[in-house]
């Protein structure tokens, strides 16, 4: 009779990150290379694969379809090992026994969890009633549905502004619509203007083409009513009875970390996810990167948002280094400085990704 | 497209992919359906239904669905795999009770494919007032995804429901247009189209059959006038659309107490010149074969319908195979020639069925006509000819008047080997009947010579039969002329070679095939010259043994290549293909070296 050896090898690593963008699939890109044999799972609300969101104000100058926004093909992930679970929302995290529950009442068990769900557009509380007449411009399904009502030559509203929102902007003027924007405080959204420089900035955006409302002037907006019949689709009422009509109405105040669910995790949150430099939140087991988390700066003893592509990336491939045993501090390389080009209008650097 | 339903029993898949089949199909599409279900009649077994849904006729179902709808999840995510890449696969977003890790469908959709949650139960209770409707509303949805109107399917409902009442009707049409609306409000990401159709000018009339349903019809506009059975899996719904129709027309059906009593019923109205038949499966065929030899010898005409299922034994009654057809040829003792057709499609079904009373009559035989489960139950839209039924309602050959004195022979030996035949009650021409040798008027006689005799009468005469008129009994499609590839199919494998072939001609491989609808007498000469223009011959079949790629290579003693598959379900296409490519580039290699 031979002697069979038990099989030695360990159950493999069981890495979960909950979001689909560029740091939870820049970290499952790095999670794959660092351990040929852990599970790598994203859970996503998404029905798409991972698409470059950046890359969505084209659709309205060109006829995508989705699947020319995705950076890898349906065969990267099998080929990777990298599963991916679309249309599942997670509602909390049990952080004692490690489980990730889906709004469709499955658990998910993980060994190491990586919190990347970014975030959401923010929408002022007096306007959470006229949500159902804002349009949205943070998915797929968003933009098309906005190009979808957006005639031609149609007039857009922007509330606030936000440098996701004026990304935007620069496309539509280019395609002949009319942009109105509504200035706000977030109107250079991350960026943080000086109030000496912000008259100069919004002097550029009128020599870029968009029309500019006071926003703080005009008291804020107070409501949003259905357009009326042979006027455009939407009207913007200010506090100050003065009125505007567009075709659209797109809230652009930035952005708010998606943190809802793991309240209870027993993670520290203050607006975002807490993390020390190598991405670490308060649960040994637990990691975030992105837009979610707010980062520990020892230099400055204060928590930390940081924004744009390269950031995201970046803390997308630190987590996982760390996430795999590594001790990685992620430090920015993102500029974050506002300026104007040779024609006097505004660039700004996290317009720049690749 | 091709749509798969799949669900536990009692989730109403196979109801809902019936109402899907009727509305696409009075849309003016052409749908093949195939569902597949338990062998249980209790408990919660996998059901699903397969709709291919075409605006030209298509001749088979395709392996990959471009949907998957689950109504039951630990049932239909074996089946997830099924969906081509950026298909649709539609689920319940929302169960009621914990999915354990895995257990939900969202976990098995792949990256190219294209996942839909939807709030089924939800949306059912909602919208109807309980949860028996989700199979309606997930209905709906697939319909307003794919962009269909409605009103076809809201006439279905009111049909199928209509016994139940208004309420029930009501209730089923609201479930329906809410799925309906959630569906056409859905943003939609996979690329699964519905071509617009335009209802052809009738050259006919366009009905949906499932192939037991056209045999049932075959046989009504054939006049049969009496029919015998024992239920069985795969046959039974022949003699339930019998028993309905027959009375109507006084016709007479009798559910005998097993299959001996049904053939043995069957042969002695044949005998006394009525049209008959029976239906049963393998397990019913083995029970028959003795009566069957009976029927052989004395010449009486009748009709056996056998739907092939996985066997032997009582199998898998649930699962299609082609494995009975060395029993259908041989199964009784003694040289028991006897006449067995192959229908290859739905519409084969209803010709074959009315051809085999012609064929039972003109030549005084038992007539075998082998389905398997996957014709029986998949449904096809057919044309029927607006010229009535194709079938001979009266094929005796006429009786001689006998001159005074004479004998009747009721087994003359003519040129072409069949007898006069009178039935009782002819006057002068009494005889007998006998399973015991006989010579021409009937009596017991077992001499040499008249055993010689009779064998060759009962043999030749029906080699007429490979000339009945009107009546394919093989047939070439495909490639004219010289091909690299051959195809070999009967029954309802000859549509998964048509499919596979059409592939194989798109990848520039001349490639031909044959359908052989009579198996027996066999038709030597055509299967010859086809097989003389083939470099190699393959000949698919769902069964283990090749029986009949034996048949052919024992008959002509040719060569053939073997694909023989029992996998429980029809042959799959890619299958087929595959081993085209691989004997076409076998042979491309033999050349070149």
């Amino acid at each position: 009779m031979t002697a069979h050896a038990a099989s030695s090898s360990p159950a493999p690593h069981r890495y979960v990150i909950i979001g689909n963008g560029v740091a939870g699939n820049q970290a499952a890109e790095t999670l794959r290379d660092r351990d040929p044999e852990g599970s790598v799972t994203i859970i996503t609300n998404s029905r798409l694969l991972f698409y470059n969101r950046y890359l969505l104000p084209q659709l309205f100058r060109d006829h995508m379809d989705w699947r020319e926004l995705l950076p890898h093909s349906a065969e990267h992930y099998r080929q990777r090992r990298i599963q991916v679970r679309r249309d599942s929302r997670v509602v909390s995290v049990n952080a004692v026994r490690r489980q990730v529950m889906l709004a469709h009442n499955e658990s998910i068990y993980y060994d190491t969890l990586l919190v990347a769900t970014g975030g959401r557009g923010y929408l002022p509380e007096e306007l959470a009633d006229c949500r159902h007449l804002l349009s949205y411009f943070s998915t797929y399904e968003h933009a098309m549905a906005m190009r979808k009502a957006l005639p031609d030559k149609g007039t857009v509203i922007m509330l606030g502004g936000d440098m996701i929102g004026l990304d935007l902007a620069r496309v539509l003027l280019g395609m002949d619509h009319r942009v109105v924007l509504v200035t706000h405080e977030t109107t250079f959204w991350p960026h943080a203007v000086a109030p000496d420089k912000r008259g100069e900035f919004l002097q550029a955006l009128q020599r870029m083409g968009i029309e500019l409302v006071d926003g703080e002037a005009q008291g804020g907006v107070a409501t949003i009513e259905q357009g009326t019949s042979g006027l455009p689709a939407r009207r913007v009422i200010f506090h100050q009875g003065g009125d505007l009509y567009g075709d659209v109405v797109m809230p652009c105040y930035g952005l708010v970390p998606m943190v809802e669910f793991m309240m209870g995790s027993g993670t520290d949150i203050e607006r975002g996810l807490l993390v020390n430099a190598t991405l670490r939140t308060s649960d040994l087991h637990i990691f975030a990167a992105g837009d979610v988390c707010q980062i520990w700066s020892e230099r400055e003893h204060a928590y930390h948002f940081y924004y744009g592509y390269k950031n995201v990336r970046a803390m997308g491939a630190v987590a996982a280094i760390n996430m795999t045993g590594g001790n990685e501090h992620f430090s920015t390389t993102q500029d974050e400085t506002l300026v104007q080009d040779s024609q006097g209008h505004i660039d700004s650097p996290f317009w720049a990704y690749d | 497209m091709q749509i798969a339903l799949c669900g536990s029993a009692g989730d109403g898949t196979i109801a809902a992919g019936d109402i899907l089949r009727s509305a696409v199909a009075a849309m003016g599409y052409r749908v093949i359906c195939f569902d597949v279900y338990p062998a249980e009649i209790r408990g919660f077994g996998k059901c699903i239904a397969r709709l291919r849904i075409t605006t030209e006729q298509s001749y088979s179902l395709k392996r990959q669905s471009d949907i998957l709808v689950s109504l039951d999840d630990a049932h239909a995510i074996p089946h997830a795999g099924e969906v081509r890449d950026d298909g649709a696969v539609i689920y319940e977003s929302q169960p009621v009770a914990a999915c354990p890790e895995g257990g939900h469908m969202s976990g098995h959709v792949l990256p190219g494919q294209i996942p839909y949650g939807l709030p089924i139960r939800e949306m059912a209770e909602k919208y109807t007032g309980g949860a028996r409707s989700r199979n309606l509303v997930v209905l709906g949805f697939v319909a307003g995804l794919l962009g269909l109107t409605p009103a076809p399917f809201l006439q279905i409902i009111e049909k199928k429901f209509a016994k139940q009442g208004a309420a029930v009707v009501a209730r089923n049409q609201k479930g329906f247009q809410a799925g309906h609306e959630a569906g056409a409000s859905t943003f939609k990401l996979d690329d699964v189209r519905v071509a617009p159709v335009e209802k052809p000018e009738a050259a006919g009339q366009v009905v949906m059959l499932s192939g037991n349903a056209a045999v049932a019809m075959g046989c009504m506009d054939a006049e049969l006038d009496t029919f015998f059975g024992y239920p069985i899996t795969p046959a039974t719904s022949i003699m339930e659309r019998l028993a309905v129709a027959m009375p109507k027309r006084g016709r007479r059906l009798l559910q005998t107490e097993d299959e001996i009593s049904a053939v043995a019923a069957a042969i002695g109205a044949g005998y006394t010149g009525a049209r008959s038949a029976t239906a049963t499966s393998g397990p019913g065929l083995a029970l028959m074969a003795e009566m069957l030899g009976l029927a052989t010898i004395a010449e009486v005409p009748c009709v056996i319908f056998v739907s092939q299922r996985g066997g032997p034994s009582t199998g898998m009654p649930t699962k299609t195979e082609q494995s009975d057809l060395n029993a259908a040829l041989y199964g009784s003792p003694g040289d028991s020639q006897r006449i067995v057709i192959a229908p290859t499609n739905v519409e084969g079904c209803y010709r074959c069925a009315g051809k085999a009373f012609e064929m039972a009559e003109r030549y005084q035989t038992p007539v075998l006509v082998l389905l398997d489960l996957y014709l029986s139950n998949r449904y096809e839209t057919v044309t029927l000819a607006d010229s009535g039924p194709p079938f001979n309602l009266d094929d005796n050959k006429p009786m001689r008047r006998l001159e005074a004195g004479e004998l009747y022979r009721r087994y003359a030996l003519t040129e072409d080997g069949i007898s006069p035949r009178a039935v009782p009650g002819d006057a002068g021409c009494m005889h007998v009947i006998t399973g015991l040798e006989h010579n021409e008027l009937g009596r017991p006689d077992d001499r040499e010579e008249t055993h010689a005799a009779m064998s060759r009468k009962r043999h030749d005469k029906l080699l007429a039969a490979l000339e009945h008129p009107d009546f394919t009994v093989a047939k070439r499609f495909g490639d004219p002329g010289r091909v690299q590839v051959g195809m070999l199919a009967w029954g309802s494998t000859f549509g998964e070679c048509l499919e596979a072939m059409f592939m194989a001609h798109s990848e520039g491989i001349t490639c031909a095939a044959m359908k052989v609808v009579m198996l027996s007498p066999f038709p030597v000469q055509a299967v010859r010259a086809f097989m003389d223009s083939c470099d190699v011959v393959l000949v698919p079949e769902v069964n283990h043994e090749g029986q009949f790629a034996q048949l052919v290579q024992g008959i002509l003693a040719r060569p053939v290549v073997r694909l023989s598959r029992v996998p429980g379900s029809p042959m799959p296409v890619e299958l087929i293909l595959e081993e085209i490519r691989r004997l076409a580039r076998g042979i491309v290699t033999a050349i070149a070296s």
